[in-house]
């Protein structure tokens, strides 16, 4: 008996193990990347270019980006948009450049469908915006996720234009 | 707006204190031959009780949906006694079944005594063996007689339906409350099945969700996100003591207790995505039930057998898997519409009721796994959330919208019987009903 429950815990802490290796937790959904940094995908490096732009040659444009902290998403979807990575990677570069700043990546849905479902979409989405970060060089240790999935609406209304302005990620800094 | 502060406050801990409901209860549709009963008045001997009994039990059985019931107002003899009673006046006015009763103060409490007559079988004056269904006695001092009158109507319900009542069960659920200036506060309650004697497990700035009933009814286990990150507790509802039994990196979702009430299945991310696990309360060891990439969220017990039910969109959208514990073999349950999600077993394990979703609102379906029949029960104009069934399986507890605010529904197993509990401040929702509590 004793045994096999520390058979079992082995089989718990090597799974965990085998899984936190492999970091991609993807099926096909934008946002991933290679676990050495490197962003893989074609969105990413266009858009990486337009961080460095903003960073050497436009501070206004930079801070405008920079200030740009809520991203929206897709019904059912955890897809980065592309308007919005400029402002990721904006805020990514202010990461890289700031080691000790740190980012809460809060992820939400619509309040249709299953709470708990939506919590876990919710987290997909922050993932996709973490992944992107991290893919420009951040260090995780400087984002941490939270999905909140259908319990803090930024709306109350139930129209389709409220239902899209619930699905987002939103980044916090740190206090 | 510190003053407001003060008053939102001080308007929360007054409904602390006081036992009206938070939320009423609407019937907005019985079942076609409810069962006609008459409730009398009971004979009051000494000083009149805090708590009307007979009313309490009117209401109880008038809201189940399948009793049409006759009481104080619609009654012109009230009878106390079976001597008392004429079988023709009750003839006359229509119903099968009677109750009449009394209550007496002696010193500082109540003796009760309740008698429940098949009417239909009396003739004249005649007092036959066979009409008195039941004749009971109790004491109860006054802050029990409430608990006591959904007792009686507990036992009524039993003898002419057969099935057990849930009339003594409690609803817990979250109330989100606007403050003054916007912010959202969270409240986790605890409240009789009818609404009544709401009470706080806790309060908080930040999101609370999914509380879900220990097998005894003595524990709740729910997810809060204080400190902006989610963690599961376990709370005595009595003492409102807690503990913090999982509080990961990530998701910590969905709590739900094993039958036996030793284990709680629960929802972590820190492999990277949501994967079901078992946590042994008193070891603390976690078992790791799906491993892979999909979402795997919302798992439910099997009180039949051992597995456990739970939302996967491995297949594209949500869908309900079952996995046997044991084995670990996964098998599909619904293929009716495009998402079915949040399941959860009736009593008998041969039934489910979930969240479904075919392309239009989010209702509550019910699927009868033996014959694989599929059904929604809730043909409302609005979306449904997070169903949950009543300990005696004939009633459904869910969130739905009203009037363009979150209240809680009850809806029937056949569909027939609906139930609004329009709540008195707040939006109300994540509901969940207790087991039976004795």
């Amino acid at each position: 008996m004793k045994f096999k429950a520390l058979f079992q815990s082995l089989v718990v802490v090597g799974s965990i193990a085998a899984l936190s290796a492999c970091s991609a937790p993807g099926n096909g959904s934008s946002g991933q990347n290679s676990p050495n940094g490197m962003s893989s995908g074609q969105g990413g490096a266009q858009a990486s270019g337009v961080g460095d732009d903003a960073r050497f040659s436009d501070g206004a444009r930079h801070n405008a980006l920079l200030a740009k902290r809520t991203y929206y998403f897709n019904y059912d979807s955890a897809d980065i948009q592309d308007e919005y990575k400029p402002a990721i990677f904006a805020n990514a570069d202010f990461l890289i450049a700031h080691p000790h700043a740190s980012i809460i990546l809060e992820g939400h849905t619509d309040p249709r469908g299953s709470r708990e479902y939506n919590v876990a979409l919710g987290e997909r989405r922050a993932n996709a915006v973490a992944a992107l970060m991290k893919s420009k060089g951040v260090n995780a240790s400087q984002i941490r996720v939270v999905s909140y999935g259908a319990e803090r609406l930024a709306v109350s209304g139930r129209s389709e234009h409220d239902f899209q302005l619930d699905r987002r990620v939103v980044v916090v800094f740190a206090q | 707006m510190r003053k407001l502060l003060i008053v939102f406050l001080a308007i929360c801990l007054s409904s602390v204190s006081s036992a009206w409901a938070m939320l009423s209860m609407e019937l907005t549709q019985g079942v076609f031959g409810a069962v006609p009963i008459a409730i009398v008045p009971f004979a009051i001997q000494g000083q009149t009780p805090p708590q009307d009994v007979a009313a309490i039990i009117s209401n109880d059985l008038q809201n189940s949906g399948r009793f049409k019931v006759w009481t104080k107002n619609q009654l012109t003899q009230f009878p106390a006694s079976v001597s008392e009673v004429s079988f023709d006046y009750f003839k006359t006015v229509g119903v099968d079944n009677a109750v009449i009763g009394k209550i007496e103060q002696v010193d500082g409490y109540y003796t009760v005594k309740v008698e429940l007559l098949d009417v239909a079988k009396g003739k004249n004056h005649a007092a036959l063996p066979e009409i008195v269904l039941f004749e009971q006695k109790f004491n109860a001092n006054p802050a029990e007689l409430r608990a006591l009158a959904h007792h009686i109507s507990d036992q009524i319900y039993q003898t002419i339906t057969g099935v057990r009542g849930v009339f003594s069960t409690r609803l817990a659920y979250v109330v989100v409350r606007q403050a003054a200036r916007g912010a959202p506060h969270y409240f986790l309650e605890v409240s009789d099945q009818d609404g009544y004697n709401p009470r706080p497990l806790l309060n908080s700035s930040d999101p609370i969700m999914s509380p879900a009933w220990s097998p005894n009814g003595k524990q709740i286990a729910y997810v809060s996100f204080e400190n902006k990150k989610s963690a599961i507790y376990i709370e005595e509802v009595a003492s409102g003591q807690r503990n913090r039994v999982s509080g990961f990196p990530g998701i910590n979702g969905a709590p739900a207790w094993s039958p036996d009430g030793k284990k709680l299945a629960v929802v972590l991310s820190k492999s990277g995505s949501p994967n079901i696990y078992i946590l042994d309360l008193a070891s603390h060891h976690l078992t790791q039930l799906t491993n892979d990439y999909y979402i795997n969220t919302e798992p439910t017990w099997s009180p039949l057998n051992n597995s456990i039910a739970f939302t996967s969109n491995r297949s594209g959208s949500p869908q309900i898997y079952q996995i046997n514990l044991q084995t670990r073999a996964v098998t599909r349950l619904t293929y009716d519409g495009k998402y079915n999600a949040r399941a959860s077993f009736t009593a008998d394990g041969n039934h489910l009721i979930m969240l479904n979703q075919d392309g239009g609102l989010y209702n509550v379906g019910f699927l009868d796994l033996d014959a694989g029949v599929f059904r929604i029960l809730t043909h409302f104009n609005a979306d449904s959330e997070s169903p949950s069934i009543a300990p005696n399986g004939t009633m459904a507890l869910f969130g739905t919208l009203y009037q363009g605010k979150s209240v809680l529904g009850m809806v029937s197993v056949d569909g027939h019987i609906q139930i609004r509990l329009p709540a008195l401040d707040g939006e109300v929702q994540d509901p969940a009903w207790s087991p039976f509590l004795s």
